[in-house]
């Protein structure tokens, strides 16, 4: 369980806070979308969720972020990575650079915990065998697509075993097909009880992954809720936030006098 | 290309772990490929500073077809000597018109305006240009016998942080994303209207619209790979099992304590006067 | 005002990939047209050819008729203008108003036309309020529109938008649907590579897809997009939009657009 209490931050060398008074809480093994219009505070929840804020990046911090129990104040940043993986948009800044194998880049995580090395390869080829990407452990990690880039990146996060994943726009770089082979992945990782945060713009991709939805506006949470429900309120529009086609299709047949109904099962 | 013979996997795999991470290893082409990265950068550091450390004619010529036998047993003599052409050529050339005008010498060739060219210039040159290409010689050969990767896990096995390590590899392979960086930033800046094929004055003129994003375009992913690097606890001190780590034989320790301490006596010689 | 031309251009990188083949290209004054396909089928290096930050190494290209194999990218700047898809790569001023303004400035603008096209640009992206702040305090989202306004104020017949909706939001992505209609009622051409299959079919008369270096198929969302055309999409690892494919299944013909799709549902039910 990674929970936020009554927390506000603000980045280093700005007086200004960008996030006010969050509650947020993500239970095992569920998975919650967050929305919102840009620079509403979405990637800022995510270096907050993670510990890189203020942890790497420095900051103001208020409120309470607790993991497992466990008040995080003041801990060091590794021990957030065994309990709280963070995957951000660009799948090329995100890995070493140093490895010249898929395999190398993912057991880059668990070498950096002093594991064994008979432990590190465990780990590496279940991450691997999790996401199906066994078959690209020889490839040279700068030669992949953006998808299967992205799939190695988050490969490297599930090797350090956290219970909670983090995804900051994991589709926005990526063409069709490597969106495609995210959402797969995130689909198969869903069944295995990690906990995932996932903020997107694309709203069908939410539908279908989470349970549970949180938009973020001018830095609150303005709504948290059951994905079907918060994804079909109105007042999304207002927030900066796309509805899913099925939602969005809808409302066009009702404002011309139509039954939304007659597109049902359709748009899947 | 067969692993390197020898190359040392943690002890605590199984077998077929073991192979697998046996062909992860770089290639290694030839016996020098295969040597220990540390010993092939004793062997450019004597080559380059003893170029320097020896005085007249003989022991650089020495220490450069040295480099270039190596070079054909490593297979990489022809890209070897090109390379080395192309980078010392230019500085050559400066160094050329520089000294054989400017040095100070008693016997005249022949004149150029207020230039003398003496054959103590000539002399000069020759020999700043003999230990200029030993140099580019020891160097290149290093850097084309030896995987950055399998360098920096040497070093880390032989006790350097891991930190530091990764640094100096992430430098080294950082240096060709720079140059396709300003490639793609010039790109866009020419779309604009910049001139980058016309008169030099353009071109200097169009420096600080490159200059700008390539350094800030860096920064921003260096910012970017270190909080993705903390994910993968890259900050926790200690030092790591590695999976793999090049071979170091006895006979190559005992080379390079050799070749160091030559270079030593060498530049002891040459201080206190005696070559 | 100009009309761009590809004939029988084909491309190959210096070392040995082929990028394209074949090309056929022409392009009018007013035109919308939308280049998709996989990261690959080479709609990056086509649009590099309008501008010569490529050259062929087969066929022509010809702005208004004429072969610009000679010309210097600078001059070919001042008819085709690009934005690329990362604005990093391109913003160094100091202040939005600087950067949107530089572009004008080196085709040659005096200052008070800088100036106007600059201010203009701004106010057709929505940045105007923001023209004195530090272009690295906005968010990437806004860099991109500024990187996009810097182009605008260049005012090329022409204008290339490389994936410009990665990373907007719903306003931004409208935002920019707006951009694209104003520019084509005032005579230029826009041509955009996307992968947003909706904001194609919304925004776009024509579409042009690629695979595999070749155009695979050009023309209207509506025929793009209908079921006929599905198997040449996906062979470039691409879906047609979620309005297109309901309308399918409910067999309505081709409907790209939300809009479309609504119109033959308004149709079928009348008829019932």
């Amino acid at each position: 369980m990674l929970a936020l209490s009554g927390v506000s931050y603000r980045y280093a060398g700005y007086a200004a806070r960008v996030l006010h008074d969050i509650d947020l809480t993500l239970a095992d093994g569920e998975i919650v979308g967050v929305v919102g219009a840009n620079e509403a505070g979405k990637s800022t929840l995510c270096l907050v969720a993670s510990g890189l804020a203020p942890g790497s990046i420095g900051g103001g911090l208020t409120g309470r972020l607790a993991i497992d129990g466990v008040d995080m104040k003041g801990r060091p940043l590794h021990e957030f990575s065994t309990r709280v993986g963070i995957a951000f948009q660009n799948p090329a800044t995100q890995l070493s650079g140093v490895s010249g194998s898929v395999f190398e880049e993912v057991a880059f995580g668990p070498m950096n915990l002093g594991l064994p090395a008979r432990e590190t390869v465990e780990r590496t080829k279940a991450a691997l065998a999790s996401l199906g990407i066994e078959g690209l452990r020889e490839r040279e990690p700068r030669r992949l697509s953006g998808g299967q880039a992205q799939l190695v990146v988050i490969a490297s996060l599930l090797a350090m075993r956290p219970a909670h994943l983090v995804l900051d726009e994991p589709t926005a770089q990526l063409d069709p097909e490597g969106t495609r082979l995210v959402g797969e992945a995130l689909r198969r990782l869903a069944a295995t009880g990690t906990a995932m945060l996932i903020v997107e713009h694309k709203a069908d991709l939410l539908a279908e992954l989470c349970r549970r939805v949180v938009v973020i506006d001018a830095g609150r949470i303005a709504l948290d809720g059951e994905t079907a429900a918060v994804l079909g309120d109105r007042r999304l529009v207002d927030w900066g936030v796309e509805p899913p086609s099925s939602v969005r299709l809808g409302r066009a047949l009702e404002a011309r006098g139509l039954e939304p109904g007659l597109i049902a099962g359709s748009t899947a | 290309m067969p692993a390197p013979v020898g190359v040392i996997l943690a002890d605590d795999l199984d077998p077929a772990d073991a192979r697998d991470i046996a062909r992860l290893v770089p290639d290694t082409p030839s016996p020098y490929h295969g040597l220990n990265p540390l010993t092939k950068a004793v062997i450019a550091t004597v080559g380059s500073i003893g170029a320097f450390a020896a005085g007249g004619y003989i022991g650089p010529i020495g220490l450069n077809l040295v480099m270039l036998l190596l070079a054909f047993r490593a297979g990489v003599l022809g890209q070897l000597v090109r390379i080395s052409l192309l980078l010392t050529t230019p500085i050559a050339v400066s160094v050329v018109l520089v000294s054989v005008f400017t040095r100070a010498g008693r016997t005249v060739l022949f004149e150029i305006g207020p230039f003398d060219a003496t054959v103590e210039g000539v002399d000069f040159a020759a020999q700043t240009l003999v230990r200029l290409f030993a140099i580019s010689l020891s160097i290149g050969l290093f850097v084309m016998t030896t995987h950055p990767r399998a360098f920096v896990i040497d070093l880390e096995r032989r006790g350097v942080s891991p930190r530091v390590a990764f640094v100096a590899v992430a430098t080294i392979e950082a240096v060709p994303a720079l140059v396709e960086r300003a490639g793609i930033i010039g790109e866009s800046q020419r779309a604009r209207g910049l001139d980058t094929e016309g008169s030099l004055r353009a071109r200097l003129r169009g420096l600080l619209p490159l200059i700008g994003p390539v350094i800030i375009g860096t920064l921003t992913d260096v910012e970017e790979r270190s909080l993705a690097l903390e994910s993968r606890a890259f900050s926790r001190p200690g030092r790591r099992h590695l999976l793999w780590a090049m071979p170091d034989a006895p006979w190559e320790r005992v080379l390079r304590w050799v070749l160091l301490a030559g270079l030593a006596a060498t530049a002891i010689a040459r201080v206190s006067g005696r070559i | 005002m100009t009309t761009v031309a590809l004939e029988r251009v084909g491309f190959v990188y210096p070392d040995g990939t082929r990028a394209l083949s074949g090309v056929d290209l022409q392009v009018t004054p007013g035109e919308t047209v939308a280049i998709i396909g996989q990261n690959g089928s080479g709609k990056s290096t086509l649009v590099r050819q309008l501008d010569g930050l490529l050259r062929p190494t087969e066929g022509r290209v010809l702005h208004d008729g004429l072969d610009v194999a000679g010309v210097r990218v600078a001059v070919l700047a001042a008819r085709v203008g690009i934005a690329f898809q990362n604005p990093d790569r391109q913003i160094f001023a100091g202040t939005v108003r600087r950067e949107v303004e530089f572009g004008p400035r080196i085709l040659g603008r005096a200052a008070e036309e800088a100036a106007r096209a600059g201010a203009a640009a701004l106010s057709a992206v929505g940045l105007d309020e923001l023209a004195d702040a530090n272009p690295y305090d906005l968010g990437f989202s806004r860099r991109k529109l500024l990187a996009l306004a810097s182009v605008l104020a260049m005012e090329t017949p022409v204008v290339v938008l490389d994936e410009p909706t990665t990373g907007q939001d719903a306003r931004g992505v409208r935002r920019i649907q707006d951009v694209v209609a104003r520019a084509a009622a005032a005579g230029r051409t826009v041509i955009a590579i996307s992968h947003d299959m909706r904001f194609v079919a919304e925004t776009f008369d024509r579409v042009v897809v690629m695979g595999g270096g070749r155009i695979t198929l050009d023309g209207p969302p509506a025929d793009v997009f209908a079921e006929a055309s599905w198997p040449v999409l996906a062979s470039t690892y691409l879906e047609a939009p979620v309005a297109a494919r309901a309308g399918a299944r409910l067999g309505l013909g081709s409907t790209p657009t939300d809009e479309a799709l609504v119109d033959a549902l308004a149709g079928a039910a009348r008829s019932a």
